[in-house]
């Protein structure tokens, strides 16, 4: 996936939640190793103090861990990954809902659209 | 930690011109600085300054605790503006003079990057074009383990592809004792490699503050760089 | 570091000098083999031309020394490359003292090389005996070695000294902002008429004592050779001194107040 940065937001916090979303994606499995501070900072093009702070992140949350002499892998903790995701889709759901009605629908409209559209996505 | 990079009440004046007034400053180690102001507004004298190729008209530059002379000049890694290749060397010898001068330059580094960018080592530096000696310059500055990089205006005259090599490279000589201090006003293409940035206007010191906290109130420093110095 | 420079100064230079003294003695030799042939003949033109091209050459040679002497100064430290050469972790005496060192070189070359042509062109004058070379003879007629070498140095003192006078002009006139090659000239002159004086009280003062300790003045065949000595070492010391203010000057332009574009 293209590290898309946003100019207006801390690219840490940009940094965790791209990393965040390749763990449950798959793109980065479970208990799989995770290329260097340097690696990741030159692929997304960042600073890698940034990089390294976001690292920080998300090793305080759990989903990364950091072992002393062989790098940084990924939890083998399932529970904690089904947390995150679950976290994550209540995050993208609360804000799409804030949204929404914003701009002025109703909870039974909103539940329509979503049906409707669930119905032409694929999968 | 002692800051890499310190100015006490600088001052630089030519004649009736202040070039700089009063600058205060601390840059710590392993960070990468953005010094962004507007043509004109003293990026150049600063960094000229702590090259010792001018001396201060008040106040103190210090670079890793000394003074600008012999021993700074060991440890910086300067990328000037200008294009100061001679005309009669090839791009080996000026691999070899650096070399010669300069204890931590790697020609391995060197050459691997001039592989890289199609650049061959047997060209005569009078037959390259100009953004082809632009790049071997930064290669011959890339190519030294120094504490202090002083790259100004580095992705100015460059296209696309080789600003993103130059940032690359900068990113992945990222040591956790150096320093880099790059002096542009093409904010944008380099933010995001930015630790911390310094906002410089006619002579004066306008904003020293890490990249995080304008990003936290919402703004890139593009946008709060067109806020302060909107004309 | 000063050894480094000096070779990377002699690189940059040694294309240009050689070929010119082969020239040179080429054309010193094609000269006096020309006249050789012919050596009473009138309409002689390849020997006009040949001598002709000689003196071109000759001329051509001091001319080239001295322009790229000032060249080298001016392009390699006040101009882009000064970028480079400044940033080097090296004194600016260095930097100075290599240009000087490469200069005398250069310098000394050409003047071998044009004493080497005026051999050739009177080889066979000299082989027959029929012109002496004389010189560093003293009163009693015969070689002196101190006199030799008296001689060789005052001739070096004074190669530092005009070469050092020019860096000196060139390094004070780049502090003006506009119109730098006025203000070098500005700056030579300056620099020249205070060393004219100098030589003046310089020299007056022991042709001044001379003056009154004998009630006369002489200088010539019957003169002591003291006062050669005397007139010799002095020169010299007076060279050396200025030559000494000449390289301050010059250092503390480049270090202090040096400005780049």
């Amino acid at each position: 996936m293209p590290w898309e940065l946003k100019p207006d937001r801390p690219i840490y916090a940009q940094l965790v939640e791209h990393i965040e979303q390749m763990i449950l994606s798959g793109v980065y499995p479970p208990g799989s190793r995770l290329p260097s501070v340097r690696d990741l900072a030159k692929e997304a093009s960042v600073n890698p103090n940034t990089m390294q702070r976001a690292l920080a992140m998300l090793e305080e949350d759990g989903l990364i861990i950091t072992h002393r002499t062989s790098g940084r892998s990924i939890t083998e903790d399932l529970e904690m990954i089904r947390k995150t995701r679950a976290r994550i889709a209540r995050d993208q759901v609360s804000e799409f809902l804030e949204k929404m009605q914003k701009l002025g629908f109703e909870k039974e409209e909103i539940l329509s659209i979503i049906t409707e559209m669930l119905k032409e996505v694929r999968g | 930690m002692n800051p890499i990079l310190e100015c006490s009440g600088l001052t630089k004046t030519f004649g009736p011109k202040k070039a700089l007034s009063d600058i205060n400053l601390r840059i710590g180690q392993g960070q990468i600085v953005g010094l962004l102001g507007p043509n004109g507004s003293g990026k150049t004298t600063l960094i000229k300054l702590a090259n010792a190729l001018l001396t201060p008209t008040a106040g103190e530059i210090r670079i890793a605790g000394m003074k600008p002379g012999l021993g700074t000049k060991k440890i910086v890694s300067y990328l000037p503006e200008k294009n100061y290749l001679n005309d009669w060397m090839r791009v080996r010898d000026i691999i070899g003079m650096f070399k010669d001068f300069y204890e931590d330059l790697s020609p391995e580094k060197a050459y691997d990057m001039l592989k890289r960018l199609n650049i061959s080592a047997d060209d005569k530096l009078k037959t390259l074009s100009k953004g082809t000696k632009e790049k071997v310059q930064l290669i011959l500055v890339m190519s030294r383990e120094a504490r202090l990089y002083l790259l100004d205006e580095p992705i100015g005259g460059v296209d696309p592809a080789a600003r993103n090599y130059i940032l690359e490279t900068i990113i992945s000589n990222y040591n956790p004792e150096a320093t880099v201090l790059i002096s542009t006003h093409l904010i944008y293409d380099v933010e995001k490699v930015l630790d911390h940035v310094i906002f410089i206007n006619e002579g004066r010191l306008v904003l020293s503050s890490p990249v995080d906290e304008i990003r936290e109130q919402g703004k890139s420093v593009d946008g709060l760089f067109r806020e302060v110095f909107r004309c | 570091m000063l050894a480094k420079l000096m070779k990377y100064e002699l690189k940059a230079t040694c294309r240009i000098f050689p070929p010119v003294y082969a020239a040179l003695l080429v054309l010193a030799a094609v000269t006096r083999l020309l006249y050789s042939f012919n050596p009473r003949g009138t309409n002689n033109v390849p020997l006009f031309i040949s001598a002709l091209l000689y003196l071109f050459i000759l001329i051509g040679m001091f001319v080239m020394t001295f322009v790229v002497m000032i060249q080298r100064f001016y392009k390699n430290l006040l101009a882009d490359e000064g970028y480079l050469m400044f940033t080097l972790p090296v004194e600016t005496w260095k930097h100075i003292t290599s240009k000087l060192l490469v200069s005398v070189i250069w310098n000394i070359g050409s003047a071998a090389a044009a004493i080497l042509s005026i051999i050739i062109l009177s080889i066979d004058k000299i082989l027959s005996g029929e012109l002496k070379i004389k010189i560093a003879i003293d009163t009693s007629g015969s070689f002196n070695a101190l006199l030799l070498f008296e001689f060789i140095l005052l001739c070096i003192a004074g190669m530092v000294f005009g070469i050092l006078i020019i860096y000196a002009s060139i390094a004070w006139g780049h502090l003006s902002n506009r119109h730098r090659i006025m203000a070098s000239i500005g700056a030579f002159l300056v620099l020249a008429t205070f060393s004219q004086v100098m030589f003046f009280c310089f020299k007056v003062t022991p042709l001044a004592r001379e003056l009154q300790e004998h009630g006369e003045v002489y200088i010539g065949p019957g003169t002591p050779i003291a006062m050669y000595h005397w007139i010799t070492w002095f020169s010299i010391a007076f060279f050396i001194l200025l030559s000494a203010l000449f390289f301050a000057i010059t250092n503390y332009v480049l270090n202090r107040e040096l400005n780049l574009e």
